[in-house]
């Protein structure tokens, strides 16, 4: 719970600053969201709205049970939903700018719901710092616009198991177009928006090599109504493919968690390539086909047709929705892009986030196309609303304008009284899409919630129990071939084709090389 | 009483563009009197009375007004102005953009844009305007003919997400190399040029795309140095 006093106003505002110029670097400079199927603009600002209404409840249950920093441990270890573009970025900065909106019609003012703001930034402060521990930042735009999490230990299971290619070899072809369609769909399922798309890295695998971590998250049945019974045939909600490049430097990570590379990403230079699965019950990533290669090719062929069906029927179905249908999916997904966070506290209820909230609901008649397109357009790219405007003396950071997209609480409130501390606790809500019957596809098989639920709460992953959760790299350089260090390397290695009980002593020279490899493997590291 | 006035904040003018302008300033105003007429302290109406400070017959009133006065909405979706065509303008095509006459060794270019993917050759075809639900379904029916190139509307990748695969090539008339159309062309290896201007063309044009032009920079729609693929039109249908 809050504690609203200067030391926290002063931290609150500054991650407040933060994202600020952050997100403004990011609606400037990255792309811009358009979709002739989905009422993009419409949904997003509806959603910040949602954010701003049901998240500092939703994340205070979440922490009371999970704390933030043992989920950015969580997040650290594995591919989680609430990444960097979803936990990091997107939920903090949603929630704030629903404040904007609501501040800007003079419905709420800066000081108003202050313990609310003050909660959800400790929140994800403390989720950044923990999932950031590796590389020591608080956001990708800090590290310089890098991503990079994974330990050494996963990392060297990484290298040692990818499978190599060459372009035109069967594995190759079968990834490439695998990484196709999962990107096709997972813009589908989110409705236009990126969020179930995740990149990370670069990771130095030497020899003008480097690799990045490609993840796609909720591919069937799970939170999302309108998945229910699509591609069901897919035995996991979530995929990751660790992919190696030759000669390309990914000099750009950002905090939307996508990438520029210089030569530009050209499949023709994957060298190396694999595949796993993780989520809220899996004690580390789970190596899905990669016994050898044409396993491997083999299980993507399998899962592209899947999805290549998945999106033939997702697509059908959606197209069939009502303009209000198409809003609320959009705006949920949006405003729901922590929920993951309650998946691994077992704190999750459908109700809780997937329906838009009665005090969102009452502003849908203003969300026509134009002034969802321009009102968006107004507050993250102009900064044009009449509050957003700072005194003219200022140069805010990238845009050098006396403007700001989001903006602080005053310190005056520790002194003012006439403010309401928070927008409360009661949640009332609907939504107008058919409401989800199915279960939940989790490691675990096809479950339902409450069963979800039930395991989540009783889960720790075996590399955060006990003190191996503070054995971080600075304690390895000092305690590598220690028993402790053995055993927490073994613990990742568990599963590794090429690396399983080998130990924290390794380096890059001590990996296998290609051809002793098991499986079949002609990776060319 | 005075606390609860809408206070216009120093340093700030109104919003820049029309329609946000409009509806903020309606809903600041119509606040600011609500919050007045109660007469009450702030702290205590601001949550715990909100649906009287606004509520959905408030921005029903305010959608009205403005309709009533003769302003009709532009749309993004196709399903705004299908379900709500009394609301939205019915705009014409918005196609054109390049209007310089050049010819290259015979051939009448008519467009340019930029280049998702640098490939070997160029590619030729005919083209198919694509902007609508029902062609996706109808292309979903009877398949996409071999060789189109789509004319797209839209940089999004949702519209045309079960059919990207099968075009020849795709001339998309929004976004960057960046928007969702370009990650997934990129991803499918279908050759696209982003962010097109292009003279009017109509269905089975044939048209040849220079996807061997130099992809944009990473700064290159910071700098402007952009627009450098060519389109021509090898054959015209009519």
């Amino acid at each position: 719970m809050a504690k609203v006093n200067y030391r926290s106003l002063l931290e609150t505002n500054n991650y407040v600053r933060t994202l600020s110029d952050t997100t403004y670097w990011l609606c400037i400079t990255r792309t811009v969201q358009e979709s002739k199927l989905f009422p993009m603009s419409p949904y997003m600002l509806l959603s910040y709205l949602n954010s701003f209404y049901r998240l500092p409840t939703q994340l205070r249950e979440i922490d009371a049970i999970t704390p933030a920093e043992e989920l950015g441990d969580r997040a650290r270890e594995v591919s989680l939903k609430v990444n960097t573009v979803n936990g990091a970025w997107g939920m903090p900065t949603f929630y704030l700018l629903g404040r904007e909106m609501l501040m800007n019609w003079g419905l709420i003012r800066p000081t108003d719901a202050v313990d609310d703001v003050v909660d959800v930034l400790d929140f994800s402060r403390r989720f950044n710092l923990a999932y950031h521990r590796n590389d020591g930042h608080l956001t990708n735009k800090e590290f310089g616009d890098r991503s990079q999490f994974l330990p050494e230990r996963t990392l060297q299971v990484f290298e040692a198991d990818l499978h190599g290619v060459t372009p035109g070899d069967r594995l190759h072809t079968a990834a490439t177009k695998l990484i196709a369609q999962l990107s096709q769909f997972a813009f589908l399922a989110h409705c236009e928006c990126r969020i179930g798309l995740h990149n990370s890295g670069p990771y130095n695998f030497g020899n003008d090599r480097q690799m990045i971590v490609r993840d796609f998250f909720d591919l069937t049945e799970g939170d999302y109504p309108w998945l229910d019974g699509i591609a069901t045939r897919l035995p996991f909600n979530n995929l990751t493919i660790p992919i190696v490049f030759k000669d390309t430097n990914f000099h750009l990570m950002d905090d939307w968690a996508s990438f520029e590379a210089e030569p530009s990403y050209n499949a023709s230079n994957i060298v190396a390539i694999g595949m796993y699965s993780s989520d809220a019950l899996t004690d580390g990533y789970v190596p899905v086909g990669m016994d050898n290669a044409d396993t491997l090719a083999d299980t993507m062929e399998q899962y592209r047709e899947i999805l290549n069906e998945a999106t033939t029927d997702l697509w059908k179905r959606i197209a069939s929705w009502s303009r209000e249908q198409m809003i609320d999916a959009g705006a949920l997904v949006y405003s729901s892009v922590g929920k993951d966070f309650a998946h691994l506290a077992g704190t999750y209820r459908q109700d809780d986030w997937l329906q838009l909230d009665e005090r969102v609901q009452r502003f849908k008649p203003l969300m026509n196309d134009e002034y969802g397109r321009d009102h968006l357009g107004e507050m993250v790219g102009l900064l044009g609303l009449p509050h957003q405007s700072a005194n003219e003396y200022t140069m805010a950071r990238y845009s050098s304008q006396s403007r700001n997209m989001i903006n602080g609480i005053p310190y005056s409130v520790l002194t003012d009284d006439d403010y309401a501390p928070t927008v409360g606790d009661h949640f009332s809500g609907s939504s107008s899409l058919p409401v989800k019957t199915g279960l939940w596809t989790t490691s675990a098989g096809r479950i339902d919630i409450d069963d979800y639920n039930a395991r989540a709460r009783g889960f720790t992953p075996a590399v955060l129990d006990g003190a191996h959760r503070y054995r971080d790299e600075e304690w390895v350089k000092w305690h590598h071939g220690s028993e402790q260090a053995d055993e927490l390397y073994r613990l990742t290695q568990r599963g590794s084709r090429n690396l399983e009980g080998r130990g924290s002593a390794l380096r890059r020279a001590d990996l296998p090389r290609p051809g002793d490899t098991k499986g079949d493997d002609h990776a060319d590291r | 009483m005075s606390d609860s006035e809408w206070i216009t904040p120093k340093w700030g003018a109104t919003e820049v563009l029309p329609l946000p302008g409009r509806f903020n300033s309606m809903v600041r105003t119509l606040a600011a009197d609500r919050i007045a007429a109660t007469g009450a302290q702030w702290k205590d109406i601001v949550f715990e009375r909100q649906f009287e400070l606004f509520s959905r017959a408030d921005a029903d009133a305010i959608e009205k007004e403005v309709l009533d006065s003769g302003y009709r909405f532009d749309f993004s979706a196709t399903v705004s102005l299908e379900s709500e065509p009394e609301k939205y303008r019915r705009p014409e095509r918005e196609i054109s953009g390049f209007t310089e006459e050049r010819s290259t060794d015979g051939r009448r270019q008519v467009g340019v844009g930029d280049n998702v993917i640098s490939k070997p050759q160029t590619v030729v075809g005919p083209v198919a305007l694509i902007s609508t639900i029902e062609q996706v379904m109808d292309y979903l029916t009877d398949g996409v003919p071999a060789g189109t190139i789509a004319v797209i509307d839209d940089s999004g990748g949702t519209l045309t997400a079960p059919i990207i695969e099968g075009f020849a090539g795709v001339i998309c008339l929004g976004g960057t190399v960046r928007s969702h159309l370009g990650i997934l062309a990129r991803e499918y290896d279908v050759p696209t040029l982003m962010n097109c201007k292009i003279d009017e063309l109509r269905d089975g044009d044939l048209v040849e795309l220079e996807v061997t032009a130099t992809p944009p920079a990473s700064d290159a729609y910071e700098t402007g140095d952009i627009g450098h693929a060519r389109i021509w039109l090898i054959e015209n249908e009519g």
